[in-house]
């Protein structure tokens, strides 16, 4: 048995999406591909298929993956990019497929580019200067709260037309691993001045595991 | 994200579901604008997962974008937190593929399924910035039209659509889109293009019918008011059900529809001739399409969409004369393919072992019969042919089958109906309880009998569009009583209240000066009608005081035979002596057979010029 990791950019129209109906989308553009997957052997049969890391509604992507199974040996894996491809609904783009080679348990920390409005200068600044930034983590075990100081000492933003651009590098564990959203940071700021929040955008570009290598 | 403009993403950044608005789905068709002569935006007055669950869409859907040069685009009613976000933010009500308003499209379409969505239809056009009444658009606005069921009485929407389609869409409206194109390249104003779309076959014109009326409120007549145009406009059907493919194409929503499965069409019309049921008579004649089409294109469909659940649709599936061989050639592929068969629409006459056995295959949910009235009287009345004993059967199989779920569907407040009819539903639901006991069964697995009865709504076109329907009041002690004939904890009664049926009902039978208390019931903040949560009816009445109009002349009071309906220049193929004869066969308890056994002589074989049936041979059993 070979998991295939199934890596796609998730952007536009794709970035309202939700996991749940991801999954379904995936499920039966799978099903529709008559690719070789592997189905659960159980009294339904369903595809194996296993997200990493999922992204929140309205954020995009350039680096998204799941998995799945196949019992065959030797897969063309570029046909399988290109079988896909076509299916997808818009906003999602194949960007590789192949055999994985990291778990995703291996997954440790994310990278984020993320734009806000020049009007945020000044509360980047502030953060910059305070000695914490407390907010509140919501989790299924309830809320916690946390200093965004701990993972994000400083903000080093620089300025694009009428815009700011930084990149944030955040824990992005799966399971029990610890998990921060970028957005903790745009509500903290948001709550220290008007930044409207559709006029903040954040992608994700790419996934670490522990020893800082791409995670693939 | 840069197809959205900021408006938009922020609108939808503050929304439930954003994935309702934002399109992209699989299958979802997007063309140049440039190379496009024709555009149409075909408009559910409903929410998207009601409205992709619609397969009337996807069927023009797809035979519309078939057409190079012409473009077919959805439009939803969106759900109120949008509707708020898109006026703040004056954003024009858009298709989901182009995002273009609806201003830039040739023609609008609606669906008209349901009554209680007419005040969507208005919230929709003001969205986009389109003027209500069709006298205050010309020719710079795109043609908004109206297609569905609810035109078979399409007065109360009157005066709001330049054209209406009664009857079947697949070749009308390819001749509508036809005309425009032509229009558009010619030059022609209004009058003209109007005049040009009124010799198409179903095409109704509201404008060019003058409507008079009675002292008493009764329509007088309703009488073209052009030359050339039909005095009558007769339905159009589409005559041989496999002169079209069913689509192999669905859009598969991102957001969960409500119906999110493949379905494939297999009969249009019904024989049964249920004296309640608009559905019976105006989707007549009856007409199968065959076996082989149906299994090719369902397994097609399955394929394009990857679906795993197909879902054979019609308005009596099992009436079907070749349901078995349907089944065989779905079986036959099906299981490969992960595909499991759904059959809604069965009827308990005539469902069987085999049929059991070929549906459930993978899955096993819950059963449902339509017994629709408690006694054997009033089924006869209503000529709902179904017996006690066909309803013991249907379940005595079911329950050996292993289903330990089954609903009844009733109606209350039936022409004749009496307290001894509502005793009935009781008595009925606990003999399938009884039923259950009184066979083997799983140790400590209990039986659930679920009752659900909805408030009889006196439709346009049947033989009971003469009754009146009974008041709120009559219809409440009703339901209090049902309640206490009701004595097993193994029986759940689901009813509704009956406050959207009076209203379902004066729009059902109701004349165009219906359409300024939809209007001033929308100004009042009227839509989303549908959704208990919204609907008002101290809004309704008020808006009907306003406008002069006392909703109990259209509902409370009962027809005169020979009576003028405001529907009467509508001809859906079932002729007004044949609804008077099954009345009066109604009142007196009798039965109509259905018609692959026996013609009744509605009338509707005219629409494909020869008889329904081969009688000759005695294939039916």
């Amino acid at each position: 048995m070979i998991t295939v990791r199934i890596r796609f950019r998730k952007v536009d129209e794709a970035a309202y999406i939700s996991l749940l109906d991801l999954q379904r989308v995936f499920h039966r553009i799978l099903k529709r591909s008559g690719l070789p997957v592997y189905y659960t052997q159980g009294f339904n049969p369903h595809i194996y298929l296993s997200f990493a890391c999922p992204l929140s509604l309205g954020q995009e992507s350039i680096c998204e993956c799941c998995e799945v199974k196949t019992e065959e040996e030797n897969q063309d894996f570029a046909l399988w990019k290109e079988t896909l491809q076509p299916l997808m609904p818009r906003g999602i783009e194949i960007t590789s497929v192949a055999p994985a080679v990291s778990k995703v348990a291996d997954i440790d920390h994310a990278e984020y580019a993320v734009t806000v409005p020049a009007s945020a200068a000044d509360a980047l600044d502030e953060y910059n200067a305070a000695p914490a930034a407390m907010v509140m983590k919501k989790s299924k075990r309830g809320k916690k709260e946390m200093d965004l100081k701990e993972f994000l000492p400083h903000i080093d933003y620089q300025p694009e037309g009428d815009e700011l651009r930084f990149s944030l590098m955040l824990p992005c564990g799966s399971g029990e691993a610890p998990n921060l959203n970028p957005a903790l940071l745009l509500s903290y700021l948001q709550q220290k001045s008007e930044i409207p929040p559709w006029l903040c955008n954040v992608t994700r570009v790419k996934l670490y595991t522990k020893n800082n290598e791409e995670f693939c | 994200m840069t197809s959205f403009s900021p408006e938009l993403r922020q609108a939808l950044s503050l929304v439930q579901k954003p994935g309702r608005y934002t399109g992209g789905e699989p299958g979802s068709v997007y063309k140049n604008k440039a190379d496009v002569d024709v555009r149409m935006a075909f408009c559910f007055p409903d929410t998207y997962e009601i409205g992709m669950s619609f397969l009337g869409e996807k069927i023009l859907y797809e035979l519309l974008n078939r057409h190079e040069n012409w473009w077919c685009e959805r439009v939803f009613m969106p759900w109120t937190d949008m509707k708020e976000q898109m006026e703040r933010l004056h954003i024009p009500l858009y298709a989901l593929e182009s995002k273009d308003p609806l201003t830039d499209f040739d023609i609008v379409g609606f669906s008209l399924e349901y009554e209680l969505c007419y005040t969507n239809i208005l919230a929709m056009l003001d969205l986009a910035g389109i003027p209500l009444h069709a006298t205050e658009r010309d020719e710079s606005w795109p043609l908004i039209i109206a297609g569905g069921p609810c035109v078979c009485n399409a007065e109360p929407m009157a005066d709001f659509f330049d054209i209406m389609q009664l009857g079947e869409g697949e070749e009308m409206l390819q001749q509508i889109c036809a005309v425009v194109e032509q229009g558009k390249k010619s030059g022609w104003n209004k009058e003209q293009l109007l005049l040009e779309l009124a010799k198409i076959p179903g095409v109704y014109v509201p404008s060019f019918y003058d409507v008079t009326y009675l002292p008493d409120g009764r329509v007088e007549s309703i009488r073209p008011n052009r030359p050339g145009v039909p005095e009558r406009v007769t339905k159009a059907i589409v005559k041989d059900m496999d002169s079209f493919v069913p689509p192999e194409n669905f859009v598969v929503p991102l957001v969960g529809a409500v119906h999110d499965r493949a379905s494939v069409e297999v009969l249009r019309g019904c024989v049964r001739g249920c004296r309640f049921c608009q559905a019976g008579q105006i989707y007549r004649p009856f007409r199968e399409r065959s076996p082989k089409v149906i299994s090719d294109s369902a397994r097609v469909l399955c394929h394009n969409t990857g679906y795993d659940e197909l879902s054979l649709t019609s308005l009596s599936t099992s009436d079907h004369s070749r349901l078995e061989e349907i089944l065989d050639r779905l079986n036959a592929w099906a299981e490969e393919d992960h595909v499991s068969l759904s059959l809604p629409s069965l009827r308990v006459d005539n469902f069987s072992q085999s049929l059991v056995e070929k549906t459930t295959k993978v899955r096993k949910s819950g059963l449902t019969f339509a017994a629709e009235a408690g006694t054997q009287r009033l089924r006869d009345v209503i000529n709902k042919n179904v017996t006690w004993e066909e309803i013991e059967r249907g379940c005595r199989i079911a329950f050996a089958e292993g289903y330990t779920s089954v609903k009844l569907y009733f109606m209350m407040g039936l022409p004749t109906e009496t307290m001894e009819d509502i005793k009935g539903i009781a008595d009925t639901a606990q003999k399938v309880v009884d039923l259950y006991y009184s066979m083997d069964h799983a140790k400590g697995k209990g039986v659930q009998v679920t009752i659900s009865v909805a408030c009889f709504v006196p439709k346009p076109d049947t033989p009971f569009q003469f009754c009146a329907q009974d008041r709120r009041e009559t219809l409440r002690e009703k339901q209090k009583y049902l309640l206490s004939c009701v004595h097993s904890r193994k029986i759940k009664v689901n009813y509704h209240d009956s406050a959207t049926s009076v209203l379902e009902d004066v729009f059902a039978k109701g004349d165009r000066r219906m359409g300024k208390v939809i209007e001033t019931a929308y100004k009042k903040g009227a839509f989303f009608d549908t959704w208990e949560e919204y609907f008002n009816y101290d809004r309704w009445r008020e808006s009907f005081a306003e406008c002069g109009i006392d909703p109990d002349f259209y509902n409370y009071r009962e027809m005169g035979l020979d009576e003028v309906t405001p529907w009467s220049h509508l001809d859906v193929g079932v002729s007004h002596a044949h609804l008077v004869r099954e009345y009066k066969k109604a009142l007196r308890a009798e039965t109509t057979q259905p018609c692959n056994h026996q013609c009744s002589g509605c009338g509707a074989n005219k629409l494909l010029g020869g008889p329904c049936f081969d009688y000759s041979q005695n294939s039916i059993s």
